[in-house]
């Protein structure tokens, strides 16, 4: 009964945020709703007994994908173009109602027809859950994403290289400029803060991939937290833009997918399968490797730098 | 030695991009060349075991499916790698001048091109409905970032917009995926054909739906074509090459399997779907190339070209329910063979003209023959096989299609056929005659002194041409080829 209400209110609530972010006309109002949603979604998937996704989405869904969003809306300020007051184009509404009904209809289409399905069996799932121990490890998303399917694992590594290199390359016709407001400020406060928040987001990361074996977690989401860690270094101004990509950045950059290709490649080589990990070491060291790519590709993302450095 | 060939089709090319990050410029160097020059040795190897068997699997990991992925290669599969080696490895040369590996905008090329180097080659070998997803959308997310090195705001902003409309794709394929496996419990795009009939039909054909939407957007087919003239003819010269021969083709490429590999035969009202594909294939062919006829820039009209010249493919469907289908699935290859070729050589020449004329609208052309002879020779042969001219392998194609209609007695189509080439006809011929244009006297000259460029660019262009050109005299062998592979045809009911 009460799980019933529960989940009342966070669908309820999910699509009256959707429904705000969408209808904001402050651009301000709109990321932060947006934000607020990622959180519900992410009880959503805990509700619905998926808690690596609800992590996933906690930290990517809400916490990246919200502070991208929001230096943005910074970025936008600075550049003067204030999207705060700023109005959707009038004509725009001839096209969103019809948008948002045709939307609609096709959730309660697909909706309606995925309650109806009736069970398969002996899906790629269940076959999944038999043979889980073939790959050492006993969380099954780690064991679908480093084992059965790693091959899209490497490649979704590679959607995210070509997401820094795509911002990379928009950015130099584009320059954005540096942030504005008080973001250096020397506070007494924000060195105490920050002594205890990096070193916790690196405590949390390394637990979250350790963890993924047999828990919760792994390389998307410790990456991302690791990568929470950077973004407060870049806020408070511990770090900053750098014109160039060092040499370090660059190799962090490809870490991950040089790591799994060579890997998977050795494996080949000695007589095994591309890509068939041989056990659990490889599969921590794989994900080590991810997790530095994923969280420095983040963190420049953020920056919107080619790269960073120690404030001088 | 196959499965080594295969995985490495994918994984030179990306570890190439991981090399040219890497600081230093012998790294980009060593990336570049690594990363593409073993693909063609490699697919010798590949098109040789294919011969032999035209249904190769290779399990990933070592797991069969429906659990792991597998790579598959067929004679289409073959064919389309060709592509990617062909048009993009002559590309890559045009591109080696505009953008040097060691300068600051090559350092920006070439990991995107090598990447999406190996996500096409990833993506046409995957028998997986969600790998399939994930080589999209790389294929996507590196395409978008080469057209904005263009380095104008139009460029950038073509981009987004394209970006925009591809992610709206996606999410359409992904929920069509989700809905799938959900119904089949399997993601394998050739296991799914006996999982499909056991499904309940309204999930079946909603996924279905979703996934055509979205690949018919991603494929730029009339009338979602909206984001590709943009798009294509604001980027640079080698890219739109890429892009109108290779990238849009991908989701026309998934759209065959989908519906002639994965749905089994005559059920789930798929004729009907097909048709409507079919009509909206005639739709692009009388459209873009109407509006082909209208542009004023010489990329816009090659740009509107595509849009046209990609109804041929979609034409062949309904005609997989007839006794015309083998004549009318070579004619459809060979046209996305020929057109590969043919538009690549197009835009390489049309980049040329950019770089040597400052400008490529068509008023100032005037003196091209002068000015730049081997561009305008390249056009010329290009488009000889564009609009069907023998003894090209554009005519072979429009041959065989116009065989297969009349065969299969969809009078319709071959009035649609006629049509189009006429009009590709008409587009071409306007460039030419506006680039054998004399100087008016009495005009101020609005162009300026060319600029001289690299006969290697010249030559990688005209080469495309002629081998459009020339895949009319080679025929037999890749008929024979495509033909082996061929999707079964339907039963007529």
């Amino acid at each position: 009964m009460i799980g019933l209400a529960i989940d009342s209110v966070l669908a309820l609530g999910i699509v009256w945020l959707a429904l705000q972010t969408v209808r904001s006309v402050s651009m301000l109002q709109a990321v932060l709703m947006f934000i607020v949603f990622g959180l519900l979604m992410s009880l959503a998937w805990a509700r619905l007994h998926a808690p690596d996704l609800a992590l996933a989405e906690a930290a990517i869904g809400a916490g990246i994908t919200g502070a991208l969003l929001l230096v943005t809306w910074r970025r936008l300020q600075a550049d003067g173009h204030d999207p705060v007051d700023s109005e959707l184009p009038a004509q725009s509404k001839w096209l969103t109602i019809p948008t948002a009904c045709a939307a609609a209809l096709l959730i309660v289409i697909v909706g309606w027809i995925a309650l109806q399905l009736p069970a398969v069996p002996g899906t790629a799932g269940d076959l999944a859950w038999q043979r889980l121990g073939e790959i050492g490890v006993s969380n099954p998303v780690t064991g679908v994403l480093l084992g059965f399917r790693a091959y899209d694992t490497l490649m979704e590594m590679a959607v995210l290289l070509a997401a820094w290199l795509g911002a990379r390359a928009v950015a130099t016709t584009y320059r954005p400029g540096a942030l504005p407001g008080p973001v250096h400020v020397e506070v007494p406060l924000v060195g105490a803060l920050l002594s205890l928040v990096v070193p916790i987001s690196i405590l949390v990361a390394v637990y979250l991939l350790q963890a993924g074996g047999s828990a919760p977690g792994g390389a998307f989401q410790g990456g991302a937290v690791l990568a929470a860690g950077g973004v407060l270094l870049f806020l408070t101004g511990r770090l900053e833009a750098a014109p160039r990509t060092s040499g370090l950045e660059r190799v962090g950059l490809i870490l991950g997918i040089a790591v799994f290709s060579l890997m998977g490649l050795m494996v080949m080589a000695t007589g095994g399968h591309m890509l068939a990990l041989p056990g659990a070491w490889a599969i921590y060291l794989v994900e080590t490797a991810l997790l530095l790519s994923i969280a420095l590709s983040l963190v420049l993302l953020f920056a919107a730098a080619p790269g960073l450095r120690r404030m001088s | 030695m196959t499965t080594e060939a295969l995985v490495g089709l994918i994984f030179l090319p990306l570890l190439g991009a991981c090399a040219t990050v890497l600081p230093g410029r012998l790294a980009t160097r060593a990336g570049v060349l690594a990363g593409l020059l073993p693909l063609p040795w490699l697919l010798v190897v590949v098109t040789l075991a294919v011969v032999q068997d035209p249904a190769l699997f290779v399990e990933l990991g070592g797991f069969a499916a429906p659990l792991g992925i597998r790579l598959f290669a067929d004679p289409l599969a073959v064919l389309m790698l060709w592509m990617v080696a062909i048009i993009g490895g002559l590309a890559a040369v045009h591109a080696w001048f505009d953008f040097p590996p060691d300068s600051p905008a090559g350092q920006s090329f070439w990991p995107l091109w090598l990447l999406l180097t190996s996500a096409m080659n990833a993506l046409f070998l995957s028998a997986d409905l969600f790998n399939l997803y994930v080589c999209l959308e790389l294929v996507t997310l590196t395409a978008i970032p080469l057209i904005a090195l263009a380095g104008s705001k139009t460029s950038v902003r073509a981009a987004m917009r394209y970006l925009l409309l591809a992610l709206l794709a996606s999410l359409l394929y992904l929920l069509g995926i989700a809905l799938l496996y959900n119904a089949t419990g399997t993601l394998d795009l050739y296991l799914i054909r006996t999982a499909l009939t056991a499904a309940p039909p309204a999930a079946v054909v909603t996924a279905l739906a979703l996934i055509s939407l979205g690949l018919l957007l991603k494929g730029a087919v009339f009338p979602l074509h909206v984001w590709l003239p943009q798009a294509h003819a604001s980027a640079p010269g080698p890219v739109s090459a890429v892009l109108s021969a290779l990238v849009v083709k991908t989701a026309i490429y998934l759209l065959y399997r989908l519906w002639l590999w994965s749905v089994p035969a005559g059920t789930l009202a798929a004729e009907h779907a097909l048709m409507l594909m079919a009509l909206l294939g005639a739709g692009a062919l009388l459209y873009g190339g109407v509006l082909a006829l209208l542009q004023e820039r010489l990329k816009l009209v090659i740009a509107y070209s595509t849009v046209a010249q990609l109804g041929y493919l979609l034409l062949i469907l309904p005609m997989a329910a007839t006794a015309a289908w083998p004549v009318a699935w070579q004619g459809g290859l060979y046209q996305l063979l020929s057109h590969g070729l043919a538009k690549a050589a197009m835009f390489l020449a049309a980049a040329n003209i950019l770089h040597a004329l400052g400008s490529d609208r068509l008023s100032h052309l005037r003196r091209l023959d002068q000015r730049q002879p081997l561009s305008l020779f390249t056009l010329a042969v290009a488009g000889v096989s564009l609009m069907g001219l023998p003894p090209s392998g554009g005519f072979l194609a429009k041959w065989l299609l116009l065989e297969a209609a009349w065969r299969s007695g969809q009078w319709w189509l071959l009035a649609v056929l006629i049509a189009g080439s006429l009009l590709a006809a008409a587009y071409i011929f306007r460039i030419l005659a506006a680039s054998l244009g004399r100087d008016d006297p009495t005009e101020a000259q609005p162009v300026a002194a060319s600029r001289s460029i690299p006969v290697i660019q010249d030559a990688a262009a005209l080469l495309l041409a002629l081998l459009a050109l020339g895949t009319g005299f080679a025929a037999a062998p890749i008929l024979q080829f495509i033909e082996a592979g061929a999707p079964a045809a339907w039963s007529t009911p």
